[in-house]
């Protein structure tokens, strides 16, 4: 568990100085006081700095589906929310039966949220180095094969016909799917075109 | 409706005690007032209002389950 010692003038000075080298905020910590500050003889003589132990009571993960999780409640979802981590990433899962609303059109809530966890996230753990994934129900990777699915078709129909062919609108992360479905196919080549958020892949002969 | 957006909002200021919220609610309609403190403002609308227009998309998601509309306004 994450902890750090620290000494002030204050104890408020002394909380602070381990917050801030924790990188977390007061309401996710436990603070231990060692020594209360001691203004001795004069202010001169015998002073004792204030000297603390703050420990982070949720780690990243924790926090996540913790937060998460509360979330549902108050969307009134009942889905249940699985973390795991690794050195690069904190991927949320959420499963249920009734989770289709955090999907949203095209994945548009799925895709806000996680906007939202992963701004929230580093507000929480300045030191957090790592990007948080939200998928729901599998909706990510299912719409990655449906995606790769569709970009191999039209790729077929585009040789065939020698004609490029726009997809519809996408947001980056979906054209990024079909860029890298069809990089390396050598008659085919793929560029974005359009102001977001309409922008969109066409494929085209190369 | 009201408790969410407390959620949502108290995770990305600096000081969650003074997140607050009114709701207001007709038939169809919430209207959700959010005040946080100033400092906090710009960290609930983010650069180019993205911040904010997540967290309606967020509301939106939780109104239409109610079969509701949401109006999010952030207030000084």
């Amino acid at each position: 568990m994450s902890k750090f010692e620290a000494t002030g003038r204050t104890l408020d000075e002394a909380i602070e100085t381990a917050l801030v080298s924790l990188g977390i905020r007061r309401d996710n910590a436990d603070i231990e006081v060692l020594n209360e500050p001691n203004q001795g003889l004069l202010g001169i003589i015998g002073n004792k700095d204030a000297r603390v132990i703050v420990k982070m009571k949720l780690e990243p993960a924790q926090y996540l589906q913790s937060y998460l999780q509360e979330l549902l409640q108050y969307m009134n979802v009942e889905g249940s929310v699985v973390v795991g981590e690794d050195d690069e990433k904190l991927e949320a899962e959420v499963s249920g039966s009734d989770v289709g609303s955090l999907i949203g059109r095209r994945g548009k809530t799925l895709s806000d949220l996680q906007y939202l966890l992963n701004v929230i996230m580093r507000r929480q753990f300045a030191g957090l180095n790592k990007m948080i994934f939200l998928d729901v129900e599998n909706y990510r990777s299912r719409r990655e094969k449906t995606l790769t699915q569709l970009a191999k078709n039209v790729a077929r129909k585009v040789i065939q016909e020698g004609r490029e062919q726009a997809l519809e609108p996408m947001s980056p992360q979906e054209r990024r799917i079909i860029h890298l479905a069809l990089h390396d196919l050598p008659d085919i080549t793929t560029y974005s075109d359009g102001e977001e958020p309409y922008r969109k892949v066409v494929i085209a002969p190369s | 409706m009201k408790q969410l957006l407390e959620h949502i909002a108290k995770g990305l200021v600096d000081e969650p005690d003074q997140v607050e919220v009114k709701q207001v609610e007709s038939e169809r309609l919430i209207v959700l007032e959010l005040k946080v403190a100033p400092d906090d403002m710009g960290k609930v609308i983010g650069k180019q209002g993205r911040i904010a227009k997540a967290i309606r998309t967020v509301m939106n998601a939780a109104a239409i389950k109610e079969n509701k509309r949401v109006v999010v306004e952030i207030v000084q």
